[in-house]
């Protein structure tokens, strides 16, 4: 008997998880609320530490899954447990039983107009990184012209208490640098400051990164937090921050500022959770059964949690999370649900 | 003992250990948000002194940590509690009890 | 019917009257007597100690301010709609009014009446050496009414008498009620009573059950009307003729006894202190510390009813009551210095205790005063102000190129042309952003959008930053660095030559209103100053069906009396729709500067339960004019469980010109 899973979200973690499951020779749904497969890897233009374009790596996930089904422009009505699997009603009309649900919700990116200082929105020349990633796929942004002065703000909506965001992003150090070094290759005439609070830049190669941008591409880095942005009568802006090594408040001129959001809980994750009854932490993010051993299952039985959606994840980190993700519904199928007389009993042992 | 070092000109080298834990701990009872500074500087970049002044909520609290109260007492007298500070620090210390606080505690003689 | 001209003439060849006890003493006078004696010196002491503490020139200003004509008025008028009436109470909440003005009108009026009966029928025992103490008080025991001799006049009086003490008697029954379900009298919480209150209150629900008591046992020697008759003849129905009268006489005086000596260490102070401070408050004397002199006064005029209890903002959580003025007042009292500092420095200083307060007590000015006792003499150190340079007022326009060379590292000479904005020589209109505004860029942006869409002609006093308005510093009590960064701003701007000075920020608008002092230039608030441009027609504003709140701040609403304006813009280019709470009643945003030591958790709960109340006509909009109260309501709103997608926040300038 071929065991239905159904995998929620189409971003690369869901995409991932489908296809091995799907290899391992199961029944796999794959329902994503927007329009289009891929999730917010479909926005980027290219990858760090390497810059393979995201397109390349889309691709490859999405041709590996072949044979899965897939409904986009799909949400989950209702969903009710029965004894061991899922009724999950879809907004599509269909109505699906499922023995093992994945949940691969992915994250939003920070609404960086929540940074009332930086004037996102406001003034003509800030942008976010997702802006500049569409600039770099489009090569249209009214607010690119020729930019001789730009700087990155790293941490917009990442270790930030007060706007409720304590967690570090994780790869928005890595993508500000990756952008500092594309900005200098499509204007090397260009001055870039990165402003940080602290780098992270601890994966393979992103040090290597970290190095180019300041010995091939002359990127400044300036250890201190952007906090107060002010514009010029010609649209420039006066931004201001604190040198912390040098113990000095610091201003300076530029035609753009990138505004690196972080990653945040899912929005429409968090409705679905309410659906399912699932768990999340003080930080928005779901709960796991338990984060070491068992950082793939919910603190449901049957359901299943990859990728962002249990916090902010590299894109790496997070195929491999849908992977491991593919492991324990495998084992779970097998070993686990099979077995109705035990069920119960597996279950308080095994989850 | 006769001291052989070159204990002519004073260090200008941070000494821990002259660091006074038991004011600290008096001053984190008073406005325990002193314990959690980040460091990022966001405090020192909008001050409204910090233009005129050297003025930094951020050193301040360093220097503390690093027993040296009175410089930490003079980074903060251009002060005039605007509260910018408290706006945008990230970890959203109290800023203004803060420097009020830490007056308090190393002004004593 | 007897005619008028024969009741006042009616000076009866037959006493209507006779001195029942011919010595007009007994011993059961005594209690009282010392009771109120003990109160009476302890008050006297009090006064001259009050008075000697109050400096010179106020007492000189005080004594004056008790012949002007003006100020005699206002204070009778409060004497009596603050003491007596409650009206203040009435307003808000009409049956504790009515609780509050039985008690205090009704006892006010049987001790009035009482004295005129003893002045009409034995003028003689109005002396204070033949029992003028307390004969007045005890009346109806050393009379007796001589029958068939009674007069319409005497009748009156028993009527009267009788009708307030029943008066009296419902705002009793009334208070019994809200000790114990205050909630149906509109009092979410009450004031924990002190032992001395415990006393007090008790003594007082006894007093007049009891003289109702003792007077229905005299009734049929002494007289009575309506209610104390059938009282005494239900006596007799039940009892016969022998009335044990004695003992009720005793413990009337006994209550009256205790609650008198109980009442100078008791909330029931206020009755008499009430009196004081307001001829205080309106001879314009301030207190300049918060316990000594003129504040003395304000803190036993407290009469600890809690109404600010519920005012507070804080107390939507229940650990935060023990904040709240009653108890700061409570403390102040007891010296407690402690829990003082403590109460001080949580307050958010939103002012709502004061403007609901029925004794007009400025909670919030005694707590600065306290604020500054400790942090007035920390040192600063705020040389640069002077070193920045004068400027020079020939350059009218370049108002703010003091503090902008400053940072440039130059001298205000030799500023460079385009450090400062191309603005006009003589700006009639100066606008000063603030501290605030700068991290709320929309603000700035919105008010510069308006100023241009209504061609006004003005300078931007502090587009790169300037310094700050010195109110945050006042609010922490640190008034002497204060009153140097007033001086400074007050040099830029008048050197600026403007006619009119425009403030975005409720905070600085406030204190240039008040200590700034600035001569010939009209201080406005951009929302008045909006209001004026569309009412002139200079702005045009087209009018949608958006349904738009206004959130009062409380430096604008309470602060500066400034509730109309902003409303009547807003009504021009949307629907207003109301607040559960608003203008004087409106909820801090939680955002506020004046509390030193309110952590960002508890004031996220005071920012969620004024969302609320902002919420309740379920607005598109939420409208505010202040930078803190802006970017407190953003972040709320962004925080909300799916708020975002219901409900936007914006500045006052941003609705209007979007």
């Amino acid at each position: 008997m071929k065991n239905n899973i159904l995998i929620i979200g189409g971003g690369p973690a869901g995409l991932e998880a489908s296809a091995q499951l799907q290899r391992m020779g199961y029944n796999v749904i794959l329902i994503e609320r927007s329009p289009k497969l891929g999730g917010h890897l479909a926005k980027w233009d290219r990858l760090f530490p390497d810059r393979v374009p995201a397109d390349e790596v889309l691709r490859s996930l999405l041709d590996a899954t072949e044979g899965v089904k897939c409904f986009t422009d799909t949400d989950i009505r209702a969903i009710n447990r029965l004894d061991k699997s899922y009724n999950v009603r879809l907004t599509n009309g269909i109505t699906v039983l499922s023995d093992a649900v994945l949940v691969a919700s992915g994250f939003d990116l920070f609404n960086a107009v929540r940074k009332e200082e930086y004037g996102y929105g406001i003034y003509n020349q800030v942008m976010t990184n997702a802006d500049l990633e569409a600039y770099f796929r489009t090569g249209e942004d009214r607010r690119i012209e020729n930019p001789r002065k730009v700087g990155f703000v790293h941490c917009v909506g990442s270790r930030d208490e007060k706007a409720g965001c304590r967690s570090c992003s994780k790869v928005c150090c890595a993508t500000a640098v990756k952008q500092a070094i594309e900005m200098k290759q499509a204007f090397p005439e260009a001055e870039v400051f990165c402003f940080y609070m602290d780098l992270r830049l601890f994966g393979r190669h992103y040090e290597d990164l970290y190095l180019e941008a300041q010995k091939e591409y002359g990127v400044r880095f300036i250890r201190g937090r952007v906090a107060e942005v002010s514009e010029n009568f010609d649209g420039t802006l006066l931004v201001k921050a604190e040198d912390t090594v040098a113990s000095k408040p610091l201003k300076v001129t530029l035609d753009l500022l990138v505004l690196m959001a972080g990653m945040r809980p899912s929005a429409s994750g968090k409705a679905l959770g309410e659906l399912l009854g699932m768990n999340v932490e003080d930080d928005g993010y779901f709960a796991v059964r338990s984060g070491i051993a068992a950082g793939q299952r919910s603190q449901q039985p049957g359901i299943f949690l990859a990728g962002a959606a249990t916090g902010p994840k590299t894109l790496p980190e997070t195929l491999a999370d849908a992977r491991a993700a593919a492991m324990e519904v495998d084992r779970y199928l097998t070993e686990v649900f099979p077995d109705a007389r035990n069920y119960k009993q597996l279950v308080k042992e095994r989850w | 003992m006769v001291d052989f070092g070159f204990g002519l000109v004073p260090s200008s080298r941070i000494n821990l250990d002259l660091f006074d834990k038991g004011k600290y701990e008096e001053l984190a009872a008073l406005e325990p948000d002193v314990r959690i500074c980040m460091a990022c500087g966001s405090c020192t970049a909008v001050c409204t002194a910090g233009k005129f002044e050297p003025t930094s909520l951020r050193e301040a609290i360093e220097d503390i940590k690093n027993a040296r109260a009175d410089k930490a007492l003079q980074m903060l007298e251009p002060c005039q509690l605007c509260g910018k500070c408290s706006m945008v620090c990230p970890r959203g210390i109290n800023t203004r009890h803060l420097i009020l606080s830490i007056n308090k505690i190393y002004s004593e003689k | 019917m007897t005619p008028l001209s024969y009741l006042l003439a009616a000076q009866a060849e037959v006493p209507e009257v006779i001195d029942r006890i011919p010595s007009g003493f007994s011993y059961f006078v005594i209690p009282f007597t010392v009771g109120v004696a003990f109160m009476f010196c302890w008050l006297g002491v009090g006064l001259i100690r009050l008075l000697a503490d109050i400096p010179k020139e106020d007492r000189i200003k005080f004594g004056k301010s008790l012949f002007i004509p003006k100020v005699a008025l206002k204070n009778i008028k409060e004497l009596f709609c603050d003491c007596l009436f409650h009206v203040k109470i009435w307003q808000r909440k009409p049956l504790l009014g009515y609780m509050h003005s039985a008690i205090a009108f009704g006892w006010f009026m049987i001790i009035i009446l009482g004295h005129i009966e003893v002045a009409l029928f034995v003028p003689a025992r109005l002396n204070v050496t033949r029992g003028g103490l307390f004969y007045p008080i005890f009346y109806r025991y050393f009379v007796w009414m001589n029958p068939g001799h009674t007069t319409l006049r005497g009748s009156f009086f028993f009527f009267l008498m009788d009708f307030f003490l029943l008066y009296i008697l419902s705002g009793i029954a009334l208070a019994i009620f809200k000790r114990f379900r205050s909630i149906v009298l509109g009092m979410r919480h009450t004031t924990k009573p002190s032992f001395a209150d415990r006393v007090a209150l008790y003594s007082l629900w006894m007093i007049f059950p009891l003289r109702l008591l003792a007077e229905s046992f005299t009734a049929d020697l002494s007289g009575g009307s309506f209610l104390t008759i059938p009282v005494n003849q239900f006596w007799h129905f039940l009892f016969g003729d022998k009335l044990w009268f004695m003992p009720c006489w005793w413990a009337y005086s006994i209550c009256l006894g205790l609650f008198f000596a109980a009442m100078p260490f008791s909330r029931y102070m206020h009755i008499l202190t009430e009196v004081l401070w307001i001829l205080l408050r309106n001879a314009g004397v301030k207190p300049n510390h918060p316990r000594k002199g003129v504040a003395e006064a304000e803190i036993y005029a407290c009469s600890s009813c809690g109404l600010c209890l519920d005012a507070c903002p804080m107390n939507v959580q229940k650990k935060n009551l023990k904040y709240s003025s009653v108890y700061f007042i409570r403390f102040l009292r007891r010296h407690n210095e402690k829990k003082i500092n403590a109460i001080a420095d949580k307050c958010l200083m939103c002012d709502k205790c004061h403007a609901l307060c029925p004794v007009g007590v400025d909670a919030p000015a005694l707590r600065r005063a306290q604020r500054a006792t400790v942090n007035n003499t920390m040192p600063y150190n705020y040389a640069y102000l002077d070193a920045s340079g004068s400027v020079q007022p020939s350059e009218p326009g370049r108002v703010h190129s003091r503090f902008a060379a400053a940072e440039n590292g130059l001298s205000p000479e030799s500023a460079p042309a385009d450090s400062t904005q191309p603005c006009h020589a003589n700006p009639g209109v100066l606008y000063f952003a603030g501290c605030m505004t700068h991290l709320t860029p929309r603000i700035i942006k919105s008010v510069e959008k308006v100023f241009k869409a209504a061609g006004v002609e003005y300078a931007f006093a502090d587009r790169e930053g300037g310094i700050c308005c010195g109110r945050p510093l006042m609010l922490a009590g640190r008034t002497d660095a204060a009153a140097k960064v007033i001086e400074a701003n007050k040099q830029m701007i008048e050197a600026s030559g403007c006619k009119t000075l425009v403030l975005s920020c409720p905070i600085c608008y406030k204190i240039f209103k008040e200590e700034y002092h600035l001569e010939g230039i009209n201080v406005v608030h951009y929302t008045q100053f909006i209001n004026e441009l569309i009412a002139a027609g200079r702005l045009d504003v087209k009018k949608t069906d958006e349904k738009i709140v206004y959130h009062d701040p409380c430096e604008l609403g309470r602060g500066c009396g400034v509730y109309l304006e902003p409303r009547a813009a807003l009504s021009q280019v949307g629907t207003l729709v109301k607040a559960s709470k608003e203008y004087d009643e409106s909820i801090c945003c939680g955002g506020s500067l004046g509390s030193l030591t309110l952590d960002t958790h508890d004031r996220a709960k005071i920012s969620q339960a004024s969302l609320q109340a902002l919420l309740s006509g379920n607005p598109e909009t939420i409208v505010t004019a202040c930078p803190l109260c802006l970017k407190t309501f953003s972040e709320a709103v962004s925080r909300g469980e799916n708020l975002e997608q219901h409900v936007k926040v914006k500045d006052f300038a941003e609705a209007i010109c979007p």
